[in-house]
């Protein structure tokens, strides 16, 4: 009853809103918070094909398994970056990251 | 067989080995230099044997291809060339033999006799060419040694100065020459001597082609108005001036006239054009000559004179009185540069009127200048009345009376300088402290020798008498009485103004003349004004337009470049939101652009 | 009824995810992620991947939300609420992710599946079990030795070095 393409189009406002946040936020924190969105979006995305195209052995729910569980592997790893940068700066502003400078 | 070649070889080498090993070798570098030239004197002796019985001109082979003709190289060996490799060999050795003693104390001693040998071996080249394009080659080699040997002593700024003027003066003579040889070419399409006999082309051509080679001679011998670097030449040392600037280089341009006479001849305007142009040199550096004070500037425009003669032997059609001239010239000018040298080694200064009385001091140099004034002022029965006379017949007989007074007029001129010159510097009483002792023997031997020869040498007679111009009789006996009374006339004015110090006439009437005598005819000064200060001022535009525009040019690119850089560099912010927005950015573009294709 | 659940949830999730990008305060935007994360929860529920949803649940709200908390406030420090969160370039970005947008829903609205009803697939947690194990296993212990490698990294890079 809800055609498939609601569920894209879900997905991919998710996405742009994860994207927005990935280039705006200051905070390095705000940052990984959008990289969740765009995780999940994907997620989303997976779990909506595998509903309504079908598979033998849920494939799609699967992968969405895969994902989440990578995704908590690679927020734990930035967290604990994070709190050792500002650990040795005391601040977490991107604008304050130019080492990459010329 | 054919030696000819080997001559020049000898002193080329002994050029490499002084250049190389000259320091350690010391004062061995001068007997490796006089040995050399002896050893080229003795096969010039073998050469004169080989060709009083047949040997003649050979080649050597073919070095260059040009428009389908071949050109080769080839030695040419007749009655000039074998008189011009004599001479400077033999006045090569003793000139050598004397610098010995003149250079003994200079620092750079076996540096000079590495670069005289290099100018004998180039003028031995030069005479030995049989083209044009290899005389060139020699010709800019003698053009280079005269350079490095004026400029010997280049701590000195004159003559550092002196030996680039030389240098340009006888290049822009050296462009004439070239530009000569390429129309001459052009018109008859060969560059050999022997072809010059029977040359046939256009004849405004041919003449302008001849006119342009004399250019050259005209820089080389220093004749008007390129004479201009022969009396600065004198900065050098005495043994240079006495080699190059007396017997030998200048001696190439009559040279290469006499080479290319049947050009001249078959050319009438050419040869006016010689004779003319020697005619005014002869004049006017006689003239110059009367009121210098400097005893090897009175020598130095006493040689732009006797070679004006020359060329004015030649250009009335004397061949061998020419070059008969230029022979016994060698001799006795060499001899009264060297009793010059030794009097300035002696005594340190070249002021004639600082001079006097040194006869009883320096008996030998004495002697020898004395003979040597003779022989130059023609006074028989010494070398040089022989020749001149020879000059005096030829214009006589070939119906050249204004030449043939002029030619009268500067021998008066001539004896009267040269009287002047011994009478101030050899006899009355010293006109300021000096100390004069004579020179050692290797100066005063060569001075010996030099003298017997400028004594004696007319009597052995042209070389080239067999070339004869055909309508000269052998000695009119009123050309040889008046040009005997013109020469002793001029010794006799000469005594009675310089040693009996009868004023003929007031000096103030004479001032105007007198300055414009001794400022040179303000001709240097004509120059500096009309060539050298605008020729400065192009280059200086050049230089301003170099720095300004040119290099303007280059730094701004540069500069563009650095501000373009500099403005790029903004995107490299550090932050990686900003690369992250790129990135973006990117996919955007790629999407639409893959999606919507 | 249906549709509207699913609107209702939709909804939710965009306007959570709007929050959660936009504020000024880390912890709120922190919470209103785990909101977020809650609502896709639902939609995981509406789409029958029951199992998925309470993992979701589970590991994201109730495991990542709580690190992000953690680092929050192990982060935190005077100030923070006067200084701006959003950085230069937000016009820009905005406007570039409009675009994204815009493409995404061109392609995503001409898509031969994209109306496509919805047919009774599902698929039950016995299903997914046999998979992981089964055709899914390497991946499964990929996953272990990823998991493991970022609690090495994170215990190293954690360590304070004295």
């Amino acid at each position: 009853m809800i055609p498939l393409g609601y569920f894209t189009f879900l997905s991919a406002f998710l996405f742009c809103v994860g994207i927005y946040g990935a280039l705006t936020r200051r905070n390095v924190i705000g940052i990984l918070i959008s990289i969740e969105l765009i995780l999940n979006a994907a997620n989303i995305n997976l779990v909506a094909f595998n509903k309504y195209l079908g598979s033998p052995d849920g494939m799609g729910q699967v992968f969405s398994l895969f994902v989440i569980a990578i995704a908590a592997a690679a927020s734990v790893v930035g967290l604990v970056l994070i709190i050792a940068i500002y650990r040795d700066r005391k601040a977490l502003f991107t604008d304050g990251f130019t080492l990459m400078k010329e | 067989m054919h030696i000819a070649h080997y001559i020049p070889l000898f002193p080329f080498l002994a050029f490499v080995i002084n250049i190389f090993i000259g320091r350690k070798l010391k004062i061995a570098s001068a007997y490796v230099a006089v040995a050399a030239s002896s050893l080229s004197f003795l096969f010039s002796l073998q050469v004169l044997n080989g060709f009083k019985s047949g040997l003649g001109s050979y080649n050597l082979g073919t070095w260059l291809t040009i428009a389908g003709k071949p050109l080769d190289f080839g030695i040419i060996v007749d009655p000039l060339t074998i008189m011009m490799l004599l001479i400077v060999t033999f006045i090569g050795t003793f000139i050598l033999i004397y610098s010995i003693g003149y250079m003994h104390d200079d620092p750079r001693f076996s540096r000079f006799f590495a670069y005289i040998s290099l100018f004998m071996a180039s003028m031995l080249g030069l005479v030995l060419a049989d083209n044009f394009i290899l005389l060139l080659i020699f010709w800019e080699g003698v053009g280079l040694c005269s350079y490095l040997l004026i400029a010997f002593w280049y701590e000195r700024p004159a003559a550092a100065q002196a030996g680039l003027k030389a240098f340009v003066t006888t290049r822009i003579g050296d462009t004439g020459f070239l530009i000569g040889m390429m129309i001459l070419f052009f018109a008859c399409g060969t560059f050999h001597f022997t072809d010059l006999k029977s040359v046939t082309g256009p004849e405004s051509l041919l003449t302008l082609a001849a006119i342009l080679i004399f250019t050259g001679a005209m820089g080389k011998s220093a004749q008007f108005p390129l004479h201009v670097w022969l009396p600065d030449a004198m900065e050098g040392p005495t043994a240079v001036s006495a080699l190059i600037h007396a017997a030998t280089m200048v001696a190439a341009g009559v040279y290469l006239v006499a080479r290319c006479f049947p050009l001249f001849v078959a050319h009438p305007m050419a040869l006016q054009t010689v004779a003319v142009i020697g005619g005014i040199s002869a004049l006017m550096a006689a003239t110059i000559a009367t009121v210098n004070n400097d005893i090897k500037r009175v020598l130095a425009y006493s040689t732009i004179s006797q070679l004006g003669l020359m060329m004015l032997g030649l250009g009335v059609g004397g061949l061998s009185a020419g070059t008969f001239h230029l022979m016994t010239h060698a001799f006795f000018k060499a001899l009264l540069f060297l009793c010059a040298g030794s009097v300035i080694h002696s005594i340190g200064t070249q002021d004639i009127q600082k001079m006097g009385g040194l006869i009883s001091k320096m008996k030998i140099t004495g002697v020898a200048f004395c003979i040597g004034t003779l022989a130059l002022a023609g006074v028989p029965p010494f070398a040089g009345f022989w020749s001149k006379d020879e000059i005096l017949l030829t214009a006589w007989n070939n119906h050249h009376p204004i030449l043939f007074g002029v030619a009268l007029l500067t021998s008066f001129l001539t004896a009267f300088y040269m009287a002047r010159l011994i009478f101030l510097v050899l006899f009355g009483k010293a006109r300021s402290e000096m100390h004069a002792h004579e020179s050692p023997a290797t100066m005063t031997v060569p001075l010996i020798v030099l003298s017997f020869f400028a004594a004696l040498a007319g009597f052995i007679g042209s070389p080239l008498k067999e070339v004869e111009m055909a309508g000269g009789h052998e000695g009119s006996f009123f050309i040889m009485l008046i040009s005997t009374l013109i020469s002793l006339s001029g010794l006799g004015l000469a005594y009675l103004l310089y040693i009996r110090r009868v004023v003929l006439l007031p000096m103030s009437s004479i001032k105007a003349l007198h300055s414009l005598l001794v400022n040179k005819y303000y001709i240097d000064e004509i120059y500096d004004a009309l060539l050298i200060k605008p020729c400065l001022r192009l280059c200086q535009g050049a230089f301003g337009f170099d720095t300004k525009v040119v290099d303007g040019a280059v730094n701004g690119v540069a500069n563009v470049t650095q501000y373009c850089s500099g403005v790029l560099r903004r995107t490299q912010t550090g932050l990686i939101q900003n690369y992250l927005l790129v990135q973006v950015f990117g996919v955007v573009i790629l999407l639409i652009w893959l999606l919507k294709i | 009824m249906n549709e509207a659940v699913f609107y209702f949830i939709t909804i939710c999730t965009c306007v959570f995810a709007l929050l959660a990008v936009t504020q000024r305060d880390i912890f709120h935007c922190a919470l209103w992620l785990a909101m977020t994360l809650l609502s896709v929860s639902g939609i995981y529920f509406y789409l029958d991947a029951a199992f998925l949803g309470v993992v979701q649940i589970l590991v994201y709200v109730g495991g990542i939300i709580t690190l992000f908390v953690f680092a929050i406030k192990l982060t935190a420090h005077i100030g923070v609420k006067s200084i701006r969160q959003t950085s230069k370039q937000w016009a820009i970005s905005a406007f570039i992710t409009l675009i994204l947008l815009s493409i995404l829903f061109r392609v995503f609205a001409k898509n031969p599946w994209a109306n496509i009803q919805l047919e009774h697939k599902s698929t039950s947690v016995v299903q997914i079990g046999q998979s992981l194990m089964a055709n899914y296993a390497l991946p499964f212990e990929f996953m272990s030795v990823i998991l493991l490698a970022a609690m090495v990294g994170a215990i190293v890079i954690g360590k304070v070095n004295k």
